[in-house]
């Protein structure tokens, strides 16, 4: 017993120990276990529960008072030692400073788009229980139907696991009574909508109950960036009225900063107030389908179970309205969260920017462990001398964590600086793949993966140092340059196993970039097929409520013509509901101008979907105005009018799909199940309209004279489009003062623009292959030189035993050459085995493209040649006998 | 001069300290028994803890007051190897300034009429 206490307060001295530095403890631990033995032999002679009590409290507050000063000296001598060294070898430190800090520049910088986009919950209230119901027509190919007004209707009263269901479109208004009309970005949405999102109005009111409506006074609510750019962040802003499709407007309140999804609009109003949304054609149809609708969670559902009930309901409806759900279609519902929805293009390129950052880090990372094991090799004798002097393997290894993480800290200040110069590009890049870009900064989160990925740097090529040393420390001071030589071989093992990693690593990336940028190089190269050279486009919004019907509309748009072909400069004009290259239809896709129809005399297959096809509105000039080839038949004319049987200009991408062996010329098609029927008269060429990287789709082009529809106008000039838009801009106010011009682009901007995200990517990742291949070959260029300079006397030996300095400097140059090959290899099967990363990013480049890998291989090989080559002529020039003497 | 600069950089020493070189000012003394003289010194007024005598022990001989002694310790009931530690001749200029700056201090306070009597005459 007495015995057992004694050992368990000794434990208990020895546990409370730990908390001093190790070297204080190697020093003084058995020496102060002795005086606290004496101490409590001495309290139990005098017996007092108390005493002992007392000498604990005492011996534990002592050791805490002392510890931090010990750790505090420890660390400051240290640190100072640390700086010493560093200054010693400036070049060292600054080369493996500025490789650290790039590759967590890259990482820092990639991390805060993942960090903001795909991690960081949306900055709504409850934001997990956000879904976005989704209506789809498989069977045709939609994934993402729009919703009517009944539809809506429908869901909102028999879903049974949404605590509320909102819906969504956005339309360009024109707004009067703040200067020159200006056309505003509307959404149009649920008086509950933000109350669902959970966003509080920065002034005044979001909308209620009473704003929707039928008949209700209209009111308009703000967003922050307009209500700031457009009225000064005026603070008397409720109240005041405007005037928006004929009718009176009054604000209500200004929106708080926070990311608009799942579009930015100028101003929001309720759905009652949009002409469109409230006219008897949407109401009263139950395909007339534009809507987005979101939802939220009751408490306790899944996602999944909201999914479900949608597919339930979608299933009832199919029951009800079979002629509006035929079974060929495929009509179905689904749910999915709202983050998903909004990152959903962003996801994979970013993680695999991630990934090719993390690359380079780890590329950056085997490089300074390089450099660091050559310096070990110049400091062993330092360290050797200094441990024989007294200092403890511990204070060692510890002083040679304090290095690496001094530099490391470095390293990640100047990552940090980096990311922080490069944030505006990235927020710019980051817009082009989800709303969510404007959250992008470097916060707390972002700081601490920082701080997290220069601790773990500073790990590993520390933790390199020290076992490199540890193997070391002992044999080199005594066994003299015999040891030398054996950690010498052990070291250049480990480095080539490094270099090795840095080739694999690089043919990997390199790969990940040759591969985007060649898709790059074959969009930019694809015939869109138009001629957009000299071509303007600007969108022209009349006041809608003025041309109340289809005929007035008409006539407005056929007097806009006129006006605009008498226009000098102007060699043709169009009218189109949209164009090639259009940013909108890019982003919104081929779905969004789709629709289903009918083919005379052909009957359907049981479960066969209904032909699908995009379609336009166009005027006759369009396909002059553009240059889309005429291959068959004949192009839309001024006759087809109104009054004149319904035609169709088909493209061949539509006639291959619909008449594949067949003529398609006097064939008729109906949009509405039968009601009306247009005859097809001619077949132009396939226009790339959604994209470079997206094949031509189907494409039905009807006369803007039979469907009148919201216009862009289509203008080819004489000159450089862009001279031109003043005078077309006054061209269109002289027909009507009334309408606003905006989204003026020249075709070719339009088509540059439409690659911007591509582009960026690829630049991104060039970059940072870039990076990987210029530090690679520095790698192999480094650990060639230091092989050479510690293999000087054996070279010697061999050049006096015979060996030409020929065969020398192949031998060097072959060493590094198979390190090189060897990487090569490495790097070509990982490069196959993460070629599905990479294959959403590319365009008609397979993965595993035979003429980027060569390309890659043979340039790094190059590289390393190259960087092998001057270490190789240096050993080359070795004279035999100074080598033989030097030792 | 330059030797006075050195001593009284270590000025004032703090009370734990004094008492350690005071206690070794009649030769050298092992851990505990440092300990034990200063609390019987000081009526167990100053009572040293193993840490911080250690660690005074530890910034002490860093800064060349103090210095192990070359006496190896007989082996004593506990089989524990003991350390002792010597008033070095700068650590003794460093306690006898440190003991005139006290005294000086001592004098004003006495001017002052801070005090009664010397309690030992």
């Amino acid at each position: 017993m007495e015995k057992q206490s004694q050992t368990l307060s000794q434990r208990m001295f020895r546990a409370l120990m730990r908390v001093l530095p190790f070297d204080f403890r190697t020093n003084y631990e058995g020496e102060m276990e002795g005086v606290f033995r004496e101490q409590q032999r001495e309290v139990k002679e005098r017996g007092g529960a108390l005493d002992a009590l007392r000498l604990w409290r005492e011996t534990i507050a002592g050791i805490f008072t002392m510890a931090p000063r010990e750790h505090w000296q420890i660390l400051q001598d240290d640190c100072r030692y640390a700086l010493r060294m560093m200054r010693r070898n400036v070049w060292f430190t600054a080369i493996a400073v500025a490789t650290l800090g790039l590759g967590i520049g890259a990482n820092t910088a990639i991390f805060s788009v993942v960090h903001a986009v795909l991690l960081r919950p949306l900055p709504y209230t409850q934001a997990q229980q956000l879904i976005q119901v989704r209506q789809t027509e498989k069977k045709v190919g939609v994934d993402d139907l729009s919703f009517s007004v009944q539809e809506i209707a429908d869901y909102r009263k028999q879903n049974r696991t949404l605590a509320g269901l909102v819906e969504y479109h956005s339309m360009s208004f024109t707004l009067f009574g703040h200067g020159e009309p200006e056309r505003v970005r509307t959404g149009v949405v649920s008086a509950n909508y933000f109350e669902l999102f959970g966003v509080q109005p920065l002034l005044g009111r979001t909308l209620v109950a009473e704003d929707e409506k039928p008949g209700a006074p209209a009111v308009l609510l703000l967003s922050y960036e307009y209500w700031k750019n457009n009225f000064g962040a005026d603070a008397d802003i409720v109240g005041k009225t405007f005037e928006m499709n004929d009718k009176v407007h009054t604000v209500v309140g200004v929106l708080p900063p926070v990311p608009q999804y799942p579009d930015e609009n100028d101003v929001y109003m309720a759905t009652s107030a949009c002409p469109f949304r409230s006219s008897p054609m949407h109401t009263e149809n139950r395909d007339m389908r534009m809507m987005e609708v979101f939802g939220r969670l009751k408490p306790g559902v899944t996602v999944a179970q909201a999914g479900a009930d949608m597919a339930t309901i979608a299933a009832g409806l199919r029951a009800a309205y079979p002629k509006y759900y035929p079974g060929n279609v495929g009509y179905a519902a689904e749910a999915s969260p709202l983050k998903e929805e909004l990152t959903r293009t962003a996801r994979p390129t970013l993680l695999l920017l991630l990934g090719a950052a993390a690359f380079v880090l780890l590329i950056a990372c085997a490089n300074v462990a390089n450099l660091t094991l050559s310096r070990m090799a110049r400091r062993e004798r330092e360290l050797a001398v200094r441990s024989a002097l007294g200092a403890g393997r511990s204070r060692l290894l510890r002083q040679l964590f304090t290095e690496s993480f001094l530099m490391a800290m470095a390293s990640g200040l100047l990552g940090l600086l980096l990311a922080y110069g490069s944030l505006e590009l990235l927020v710019d890049f980051a817009g082009r793949l989800t709303p969510r870009a404007r959250e992008i900064h470097l916060d707390a989160g972002v700081l601490l993966f920082t701080l997290g990925v220069a601790l773990g740097t500073s790990l590993i090529f520390g933790t390199l140092s020290a076992v490199f040393s540890r193997a070391n420390l002992t044999s080199s001071l005594k066994e003299g340059s015999a040891g030398a030589a054996g950690s010498g071989r052990r070291q250049s093992r480990v480095s080539s196993v490094l270099i090795v990693g840095q080739v694999a690593f690089s043919f990997m990336l390199l790969i990940g970039a040759g591969l985007v940028v060649r898709s790059l190089i074959k969009m930019q190269h694809t015939d869109a097929g138009i001629v957009p050279q000299r071509v303007l486009a600007m969108r022209t919004t009349f006041n809608w409520s003025k041309y109340t019907d289809d005929a007035a509309s008409k006539v407005v748009l056929q007097k806009l013509l006129e006006r605009v072909k008498a226009e000098p400069g102007v060699v043709s004009a169009a009218v189109s509901s949209r164009y090639p290259f259009e940013p909108e239809a890019i982003s919104d896709g081929p779905e969004a101008v789709s629709f289903t129809f009918a083919i005379d005399g052909r009957a359907l297959e049981p479960g066969e979907a209904l032909p699908v096809s995009t379609y336009a509105a166009v005027s006759p000039d369009y396909f002059a105005a553009l240059g889309i080839p005429l291959k068959a038949g004949r192009l839309l004319a001024e006759t087809d009018r109104e009054k004149a049987p319904l035609v169709a200009v088909i493209n061949e991408a539509a006639k291959r799909k619909y008449w594949p062996n067949e003529e398609a010329l006097g064939k008729r098609m109906s949009p509405d199940g039968g009601q009306h029927w247009g005859t097809i008269v001619g077949v132009v060429g396939d226009v790339r309209e959604f994209g470079l990287n997206h094949a031509p789709v189907p494409e039905f082009y009807v006369p803007q004279a039979q469907n009148a529809q919201p216009a862009t106008l289509i203008v080819r000039t004489v000159a450089e489009p862009r001279s031109m838009a003043r005078a077309l801009t006054r061209a269109v106010h002289d027909v009507d003062p009334q309408t606003a011009v905006t989204h003026v682009l020249t075709l070719e901007q339009a088509r540059y623009e439409s690659l911007a995200s591509p582009r960026v990517t690829a630049s991104l990742l060039g970059i940072f292959a870039g990076l990987a291949l210029v530090i690679a070959t520095a790698g192999i260029g480094g650990i060639m030189a230091l092989m050479v300079s510690q293999r000087v006397r054996e070279i010697g030996i061999r050049m006096s035993l015979g060996a030409a300095p020929a065969r020398i400097l192949q031998m060097v140059l072959s060493r590094g050459l198979l390190l090189c090959g060897l990487g090569i290899a490495l790097g070509m099967v990982g490069a196959v085995a993460l070629r599905d990363l990479v294959k959403s990013l590319l365009f008609e480049v397979p993965a595993t493209d035979a003429l980027t890998f060569a390309g890659v291989g043979l340039t790094l090989l190059a590289a390393a040649a190259l960087a092998s080559y001057l270490p190789a002529r240096r050993a080359a020039g070795i004279d035999p006998n100074e080598a033989l003497r030097a030792e | 001069m330059n030797k006075k600069r050195e001593t009284e950089s270590f000025l004032p020493l703090t009370p734990a300290m004094f008492h350690i070189l005071l206690a070794l000012a009649d030769g050298e003394k092992h851990g505990y028994a440092i300990l034990k003289e200063v609390a019987r010194r000081t009526e167990d007024k100053v009572r040293l803890s193993a840490g911080t005598l250690y660690g005074n022990l530890a910034r002490l001989e860093s800064a060349g007051l103090i210095a192990e002694s070359g006496k190896r310790p007989e082996v004593v009931l506990d089989d524990e190897r003991r350390r002792y530690y010597l008033l070095t001749a700068f650590g003794r200029d460093v306690a006898v300034a440190e003991a005139e700056r006290m005294e000086e201090a001592l004098v004003q306070a006495r001017v002052k009429k801070l005090f009664r009597k010397p309690k030992l005459a």
